[in-house]
């Protein structure tokens, strides 16, 4: 049996985990006469055991730690729940220069199409020229010079040749 | 014939605790708060004792069992349930521990391992009768006394003897939580078994010293 000793313990270091089991009340009943007959003939073991015993005594007498006070769940939980509402802070604030940009251009595309609506509507058409009333009225081409500027014979040709030689 | 221990008294309908527990996080995971809140009440104690045996620093135990919780709350969408969810809490709470004395650079606080004359007799007395302390402020006396004694031990030595003996751990939720093997726990603890009994008969021998100041905590 002594060539089995540890030097920081006096049991047979083949015994210690059956042991263990034995003082801890989990070793079944036959592997617990097998460790019973042999610490009967090995005092290191009996002795080790002994000492095993006591120590679980003595430790068991301080009792378990005190634990967390009533609000300790409750504090938790508000510790979770303000994260919670950091987080959603911060992935709200990852994407809003992309929603402030989208914005933008949302805002840009209607004032755009604002502008178009209002030309195509008003703007637009007065500028040019209206066929439709220019047909009611009898106008045959509008694309015709002026009738009314229109030189009527060869004089007034040769005067409105003359003003505009004048005129350059 | 040794003398058994007396065993822990375990909670009987573990197993329909368990399932609870299952259930709890099934719903957490969907969102709800409450059920989370629930797991939370029920862990708290074991996760405050787990982070004590290891920190053994009051002033920061609370800050560091919420954030265990916190992180808990976190992953746990990501928490398949192959193991209890109660192993995987304490994996956490272990994690967060180192983590907490690396970032601070501090070693577990430790206590001078000499006892006063007058704790040594008192210890005495209270290991001959065999009964723990009436009183709250006896029984907290004992377990500092207690504590100072562990401190002579080596770190591991002590944290298996304390979450064992006096916080309830079982040697297969020590092993789970540690990344151990069970016979390693198992030796292990039968070795801190001896080494914290010579202690305490060196003590007990010597009449105890009279050094028994509370020490600074180390920096790393």
């Amino acid at each position: 049996m002594a060539t089995e000793k540890d030097l920081g313990n006096s049991a047979c270091s083949s015994y210690e985990a059956v042991l263990e089991d034995y003082i801890g009340g989990t070793l079944g009943a036959a592997d617990a006469r097998i460790a019973e007959e042999h610490w009967q003939n090995c005092a290191s073991c009996r002795d080790a055991v002994e000492r095993a015993v006591a120590s679980v005594r003595m430790l068991r007498l301080a009792g378990p730690s005190e634990g967390p006070g009533p609000a300790f769940a409750r504090t938790v939980m508000a510790r979770i729940r303000s994260g919670e509402q950091d987080r959603m802070i911060e992935r709200a604030g990852f994407w809003q220069p992309l929603v402030r940009l989208g914005w933008q251009f949302a805002a840009a595309a209607t004032i755009v199409l604002c502008m178009l609506v209002s030309y195509d509507a008003g703007w637009g058409r007065r500028t040019q020229p209206d066929v439709t009333t220019a047909r009611l009225n009898g106008v045959s081409d509008l694309f015709a010079p002026d009738p009314a500027k229109a030189p009527a014979n060869r004089d007034e040709v040769l005067m409105m040749v003359a003003e505009t030689s004048h005129a350059k | 014939m040794v003398a058994s221990a007396p065993a822990l008294t375990l909670p009987l309908d573990r197993a329909g605790k368990k399932a609870e527990d299952r259930e709890l996080v099934r719903l957490s995971q969907d969102g709800n708060e409450s059920a989370f809140e629930e797991l939370v009440r029920r862990h708290q104690q074991r996760v405050f004792a787990l982070v004590g045996g290891i920190l053994r620093r009051p002033e920061d135990l609370e800050d560091v069992a919420q954030q265990v919780f916190l992180k808990a709350y976190l992953g746990i969408r990501r928490f398949d349930q192959r193991a209890a969810f109660s192993t995987w809490l304490y994996k956490i709470a272990v994690n967060e521990c180192w983590d907490y004395l690396r970032k601070k650079k501090v070693r577990p606080l430790v206590y001078e391992a000499d006892l006063s004359e007058e704790q040594v007799s008192r210890l005495d007395g209270i290991v001959s009768a065999d009964r723990p302390p009436e009183s709250a402020s006896a029984r907290a006396e004992t377990r500092q006394v207690l504590e100072r004694m562990l401190s002579a031990l080596p770190e591991q030595d002590r944290q298996l003897l304390v979450l064992k003996e006096m916080e309830g751990f079982s040697v297969q939720e020590l092993a789970d939580i540690l990344n151990l093997n069970v016979n390693t726990v198992k030796v292990r603890l039968f070795r801190a078994r001896g080494r914290i009994m010579d202690v305490y008969r060196r003590r007990i021998a010597s009449g105890g010293k009279t050094a028994g100041s509370q020490s600074a905590p180390r920096k790393g």
